[in-house]
């Protein structure tokens, strides 16, 4: 197979494949999860789950001063890769018109030097983010195999793109092959592992400042 | 002699007395219900509490002890009571009052002294079953009569 | 009660709704919960990080309720949950934490820890797994009516007392009256002069009250061990007592798992809303003081701090009305430096005390509410939770630290004003 058909066949039938597993996928784990129901709250409230549920969604993105201090690699080095993933996937220049053929859809995009610079520190705190999973006491003991896959899924695209932007290395299209390749790893495997929490977050902070906000507490 | 029949006259009477006496008459009320603690470290706060020479250190070195004996004997929280120890509990209590400074203690250390001693006969009638109301409450009232009594 | 690792399995699927699996869904194992959590703070040991408590139970979701899950188990891929391992979680579960939800605030995905354990429980209790202290105190709870086994009787002798000491008339079983007070075993028995104190104070402020000579307990064992059909069995009792009385409102006293299982758990029990509600003292106090029936004519002039109980603030939703209060009374409040809803447990809550072997563990993570207070230096510490008090008691004991424990309700009724 040479690059060209290879970039083809991950644009084409690849692509159509890891997007089927993803949507359906992130539907049934979702559907999992609803179907489970939640037994309705008889005890009297005293504040509204609604608004509880809302506010948590995005007040919880705000760590409390005793967090930060305590855990301030992991809550800095979480906001800078996460922005950094989002911010690339979302605003680079050639995602958007990506994004505009599935979605129809424009939206404005960053300069692609700062998507670029961005990268690049993406890459450096993913490195520094496995670093510290692997030795720091609590991280390492929690840690499972799906932790580490995770990881990698997260940081193949960032390197793959990075490189395939810069031509650096191998030839272009099978650059390109290896960045969208290394995207459909993430989307197929996306579901089966804690990266579901790009979504099931939501869900979490509203069920979380719900509960809470039913009894007059701000979560 | 005066005569005391409620706990209103009984307080207002006991307030009335210096830091000095207050822990004088603290000590009787403890000295009564002794019986019902096994923890010789109480008997020892008590015998503290009673004289009347005794030395700052003494009674903080009291104090502490007191406190300690109140603390290590009180019900665990969930576990099957026991009255008998429950008495003994408040026996300590009451020490702790007895020993404590009179501005740290609300209401006096003779008051609470009081109250803490009549918990531990009624924890007392409660293993018992027999039937005490009043008994130690009248013993303080005698008590503190006689010793508003000048000399 | 017979116990089995099938039932504790089969409860803990019963137990999953879909917040549980959401929660499981989102962990992304970033440790933040560890930071929350006093057992790991104060002991430096990972296997207390909060969600590691709840293992087991994860992954009976993911065998049960995950596509993938079950496609594994069925192929034998999976690792089945066995006794033994319940076995060690017990301590986990049950040594390591009080279900105060200072996890549950942090998580940055949204995880309500807290809540996943009381639900665990009942599969541990289920599977045979709970701490003997527990199950000692559910069983006395439910045949005596205590969970330190207080009687009627020995409730009556400290009524009277209680009568002597204040000059009033404890009103027992009286139809009709607008708030009926439960009483914690521990109250009754370490801190009898609650019953004085708010007969005081409701007398003063002219609050109809009563006490049930039929419920009187406010603990809730079966909420501690987690064992529903008892939890609420014990809250039908309340239940039927108020109805038989009439009264308006329950209140609950300075016990801060008692007022979290009255008031937010008992309706779900019972499968039922109350026709009465539930107050925790604090509460009435506090609406009392804003209509003018609560008046002090002394303060407390000595520094004072407070320490609040995680199910009355966090767990709770009672977090101003004591603040409230305080300021009421007291010249000089400063708060901890971590204080309402973020403040730090006193580490004895959920059944902690009443299991002996975690008197250990219980003591180290007081450690935690030391540095607090190292930091604030206070003359003395006010709290309105009995349980709290008397571990707040040890642990100051145990590290040789000079600071009196208060009870708010207590304080309050010192310095009542005279009209």
């Amino acid at each position: 197979m040479t690059p060209a058909e290879l970039l083809m066949w991950v644009r084409g039938p690849a692509l159509q494949f890891a997007t089927v597993v993803f949507v359906v996928g992130v539907a049934v784990r979702i559907l999992e999860i609803l179907l489970l129901g939640r037994k309705p709250d008889l005890a009297e409230a005293r504040g509204s789950e609604v608004i509880g549920g809302l506010r948590t969604i995005i007040s919880r993105s705000i760590p409390d001063r005793g967090t930060l201090q305590r855990s301030s690699f992991n809550v800095v080095a979480g906001y800078i890769f996460h922005a950094g993933f989002f911010l690339a996937l979302f605003f680079f220049a050639p995602h958007i018109l990506l994004l505009h053929d599935v979605f129809g859809v424009y939206w404005p995009s960053l300069p692609t030097q700062f998507i670029d610079a961005l990268t690049v520190v993406s890459i450096i705190t993913l490195l520094a983010v496995l670093f510290h999973r692997i030795t720091h006491k609590v991280m390492r003991f929690l840690s499972r195999p799906s932790d580490y896959v995770a990881w990698l899924l997260t940081i193949l695209p960032l390197i793959t793109g990075y490189l395939a932007f810069h031509r650096v290395g191998l030839a272009p299209p099978l650059l390109m092959a290896l960045h969208i390749g290394s995207v459909e790893l993430l989307m197929i495997v996306f579901p089966f592992t804690k990266l579901m929490h790009a979504f099931t977050l939501f869900l979490g902070r509203y069920y979380n400042g719900a509960i809470a906000g039913r009894r007059g507490v701000n979560a | 002699m005066t005569t005391i029949t409620n706990d209103v006259k009984f307080r207002q009477l006991v307030s009335g007395l210096d830091a000095a006496r207050q822990r004088a008459l603290a000590a009787r009320f403890v000295g009564h219900v002794l019986d019902l603690c096994s923890d010789e470290r109480v008997t020892r706060v008590a015998q503290v509490a009673a004289k009347s020479d005794a030395s700052a250190s003494e009674l903080a070195t009291a104090l502490h002890t007191a406190r300690t004996a109140a603390i290590e004997s009180h019900n665990r929280c969930g576990a099957e009571c026991d009255w008998k120890d429950q008495a003994g509990y408040f026996v300590a209590r009451a020490a702790v009052a007895a020993i404590t400074p009179a501005d740290q203690m609300p209401g006096g250390p003779a008051w609470q002294a009081a109250v803490s001693s009549r918990m531990a006969r009624t924890c007392e009638s409660i293993d018992t079953a027999a039937e005490n109301a009043g008994t130690e409450q009248d013993y303080q009232y005698r008590t503190l009569a006689e010793f508003l009594e000048p000399r | 009660m017979s116990a089995s690792l099938e039932q504790g399995i089969h409860a803990f699927k019963e137990q999953i709704d879909a917040p549980v699996a959401t929660f499981f869904s989102s962990c992304v194992r970033c440790g933040l919960c560890a930071q929350a959590c006093l057992f790991y703070t104060e002991t430096g040991n990972p296997e207390y990080t909060p969600i590691h408590k709840l293992e087991p139970l994860r992954r009976v979701w993911k065998q049960e309720y995950t596509f993938w899950g079950r496609y594994a188990k069925a192929f034998g891929l999976s690792k089945p949950v066995t006794d033994a391992e319940l076995g060690d979680w017990e301590k986990y579960v049950y040594d390591s934490c009080t279900m105060c939800g200072r996890c549950s605030m942090v998580c940055p995905v949204g995880n309500d820890i807290a809540y996943m354990i009381r639900r665990m429980r009942e599969g541990m209790a289920a599977a045979g797994h709970a701490p003997e202290g527990l199950v000692g105190a559910t069983r006395r709870a439910i045949t005596i009516g205590s969970p330190m086994g207080v009687k009627l009787p020995a409730l009556q002798a400290q009524i009277r007392n209680a009568e002597q000491e204040s000059g009033l008339k404890i009103p027992v079983d009286v139809q009709g009256a607008d708030y009926m007070v439960l009483l914690s075993s521990m109250e009754i028995m370490n801190f009898p002069e609650f019953i004085s104190a708010i007969a005081r104070i409701f007398e003063r402020a002219n609050v109809s009250w009563t006490i049930s000579s039929e419920a009187f307990e406010a603990t809730n064992s079966g909420i501690q061990i987690g064992v529903s059909e008892l939890a609420a069995e014990l809250v039908q009792r309340v239940v039927d007592a108020a109805e038989k009385l009439q009264v308006k409102n329950v209140i609950s006293p300075e016990c801060g798992h008692a007022y979290f299982a009255i008031r937010w758990e008992g309706p779900n029990l019972v499968g039922k809303a109350f026709n009465f509600k539930v107050v925790h003292i604090l509460e009435l106090l506090d609406d009392l003081r804003k209509q003018g029936r609560l008046k002090v004519s002394s303060k407390e002039t000595q520094k004072l701090t407070y320490h609040d109980p995680c199910q009355i603030t966090r767990r709770g939703g009672v977090a101003e009305q004591p603040r409230n209060l305080l300021n009421m009374v007291a010249e000089n409040f400063v708060e901890m430096p971590e204080h309402g809803t973020m403040n730090w447990c006193c580490g004895a809550g959920g059944g902690v005390s009443t299991n002996e072997r975690a008197d250990e563990l219980r003591l180290k993570a007081f450690k935690r509410k030391q540095a607090q207070l190292n930091a604030v230096q206070p003359d003395a510490l006010v709290s309105a939770c009995s349980n709290c008090r008397i571990q707040l008691e040890e642990g100051l004991e145990e590290n040789s630290m000079d600071i009196p424990v208060l009870s708010l309700t207590e304080t309050i009724a010192a310095h009542l004003s005279d009209d």
